[in-house]
């Protein structure tokens, strides 16, 4: 692809401006050092400035023609939204039990149908992971906030 | 010559020999399955290496790095998909030789070509870095801080299709190195009153992110879509003579050169001097027609290039702490972990481990060359029976629970989670997810120079441009912006003369 036909720069001129502009003014936000130096300030800001300016040279190309496509948007939304609820399911009822309902679910988002596969997953899926890492690693496993499993079956 | 008392170190420890030929086993498998890198599979791991000692650990994770580059030629063989970016020129002539039923010859000629190219890499890697080390020792913050502005410039704009975005993906990552505390003066930058973001944004979580999850939204879009295998199992047009990879030779030695020159500048990588070695030898061949159709020697030169790229790019991480590549910069997350200081004072403090890891390189290659000689046909086969929708999901499950292994954070996996999906939009926009990564590493260094050299000057910003080595990287950041910035113009008005 040539840069004449690179997707929507438009869009992506546009978006590093407004990026650019947010951070510059956070950056102007940030405190100066005793002496009232900029020594902090100075390389969010650069950053910043940098994002503008590219942006405005993005915004100069010719416009080509968007390059994403939209039928598997549902499927990467999906996914997604399972992905923030994963880590939410997991600080609100721990690990294993968030597991066993994202694990089927994301098999299901990539085209797994059997009702078997879907519940074997379930099943191994959390207790493959709470073996090899919170067992075996010794990593302290996240505990849920509101019910955990493992509270339930005694800290195994 | 500290590299034999290493090597017969590694040698009589089974144990970091046990580690080194799984790293051989896992890099080739990850890599020749379509989609997955060995930068992915490192970050997946990365976390589990936490528990090792430093020297398994480190040769873990960058012998999983040579034998994944090389694994990208199996998939490029035989299922005409590249497994890695690197791989994508070997596919130009390995497919067509696939095709006509030398499948296995041609991965044979892709494997001793890989084996020639990283040891010459990982050689020249030994002989040069302590010189380089010893001139790095003599840069001050003024020239540290031009090299980090010439990587900069350099990793932003040469890769990828697009300069601009290149170069935004840079100030993306040294804008979201920016946040927590300022080191020096502890003022906060960027935390928006949040706690967690007073620490910063974890490099673990990040490159799982981008690389691990990222790679999972964009295998969304291929699912369900198997990839189809050609036929190995001919012996009598797949035995390789020395007749046949004879006139390969003068390929594998000038590509291997090629592949370790390119390896030491920054944030080039693997892809680039696969293709420029490619070009090049099509440009010398005796009939550069036959390139294309199936030339044993189109095979010989990319792979040469891209295996002699792992070695000499860990020069600049080890001499100047600059990672050269997105594997350099997750090896960096290794080597603070276990409380090493990377730049030049680490020939100082941390020689043996240096050596030891370097001798680990090279009996990492020897592993994954025997194994790919005699088995790669049988990986082909195995990487066909792991379906994609199976094993997609088990990457997603297994990105979540690694990124909270590395700090007992959820925190971090929502900070992976919100990388993934930037990793995958990154890619789908043109910009580039390894600048990113490479820009995040980078920025805590280059501000600490940035202002040390300051603090140094009489003259404000004068000091980079009175300083003469200063001057000449800065120069050089620039010349090669100017250069791409021309080449992509001449490539779009050639694209638009085009009927």
């Amino acid at each position: 692809m040539t840069p004449g036909t690179s997707p929507t720069p438009r869009v992506v001129g546009v978006a590093l401006i407004l990026i650019g502009m947010g951070a510059t003014l956070t950056s102007m936000g940030i405190a100066l050092d005793p002496y009232g130096r900029w020594g902090a300030r100075l390389f969010p800001l650069a950053g910043s400035v940098a994002l503008i300016l590219l942006g405005a040279a993005e915004l100069r190309q010719a416009p080509g023609a968007s390059a994403v496509e939209r039928r598997h948007l549902p499927a990467i939304a999906a996914l997604l939204v399972l992905s923030v609820g994963y880590v939410w399911a997991i600080s609100a009822v721990g690990y294993l039990i968030a597991t066993a309902v994202a694990a089927p679910a994301a098999l299901w988002i990539f085209g797994v149908r059997r009702p078997l596969g879907l519940l074997t997953a379930a099943i191994s899926c959390p207790v493959a992971y709470h073996v090899v890492f919170f067992e075996l690693l010794g990593v302290f496993p996240p505990l849920g906030r509101y019910v955990d499993l493992l509270d339930v079956v005694g800290g195994v | 010559m500290d590299i034999f008392p290493a090597l017969i170190g590694v040698l009589a420890d089974p144990v970091l020999l046990g580690w080194v030929l799984l790293a051989a086993v896992v890099g080739m498998v990850v890599g020749a399955i379509p989609g997955l890198t060995a930068s992915a599979a490192i970050a997946m791991l990365l976390p589990l290496t936490f528990y090792m000692e430093p020297l398994p650990a480190l040769a873990f994770l960058y012998v999983i790095g040579k034998s994944g580059r090389y694994g990208g030629s199996i998939a490029a063989i035989l299922f005409n998909t590249p497994g890695t970016a690197a791989s994508a020129a070997t596919q130009l002539d390995g497919y067509p030789l696939a095709r006509q039923g030398k499948a296995s010859k041609a991965m044979k000629v892709a494997t001793i070509s890989s084996v020639i190219g990283d040891f010459t890499g990982e050689i020249l890697l030994i002989a040069g870095v302590a010189w380089i080390a010893a001139i790095a020792l003599k840069l001050g913050p003024p020239e540290l801080f031009a090299v980090y502005f010439a990587a900069f410039i350099v990793i932003g704009s040469v890769i990828g299709k697009s300069v601009t975005r290149g170069l935004a993906s840079a100030a993306l990552g040294i804008l979201v190195a920016m946040i927590g505390l300022d080191p020096i003066s502890s003022t906060e930058r960027f935390t928006f009153g949040s706690f967690h973001l007073t620490n910063g944004i974890g490099l673990v979580p990040l490159m799982i992110g981008i690389f691990v999850l990222g790679e999972v939204f964009a295998q969304i879009e291929d699912r369900g879509r198997a990839p189809a295998l050609m036929a190995t199992d001919d012996p009598a047009r797949n035995r390789l003579s020395w007749a046949e990879y004879r006139p390969c030779l003068p390929h594998v030695a000038r590509s291997s050169l090629i592949g370790a020159f390119i390896g030491m500048l920054p944030g080039l990588g693997s892809a680039i001097a696969a293709f420029v070695a490619y070009g090049e030898g099509k440009r010398r061949a005796r009939d550069p027609e036959a390139w294309g159709t199936g030339a044993l020697e189109g095979v010989a030169a990319p792979e040469a290039a891209n295996n002699a790229v792992s070695g000499p790019s860990m020069a600049p991480l080890l001499t100047l702490g600059i990672p050269g590549s997105t594997i350099g910069a997750i090896l960096i997350g290794v080597f603070l972990i276990h409380g090493i200081q990377i730049g030049p004072t680490m020939f100082l403090t941390s020689r043996d481990l240096v050596y030891a890891l370097f001798a680990c390189g090279l009996i990492g290659i020897a592993i994954y060359g025997v194994i790919g000689y005699f088995g790669a046909a049988f990986v082909g086969r195995f990487i066909t029976r792991v379906p994609t929708r199976v094993l997609y999901p088990v990457i997603f499950l297994t990105s979540f629970v690694a990124a909270y292994t590395s700090r007992g954070n959820l925190f971090d996996v929502y900070v992976m989670v919100a990388a993934g999906f930037a990793g995958w939009a990154m890619r789908k926009l043109d910009f580039n997810p390894a600048a990113f990564v490479i820009s995040f590493v980078l920025a805590g260094g280059a501000e600490e120079t940035f202002r040390q050299a300051l603090l140094l000057s009489d003259n404000g910003l004068m000091i980079f441009v009175t300083r003469p080595v200063a001057l000449v990287f800065l120069l050089i950041g620039l010349a090669a912006l100017l250069v791409r910035v021309r080449s992509l113009r001449r490539q779009t008005r050639a694209a638009v003369m085009t009927p």
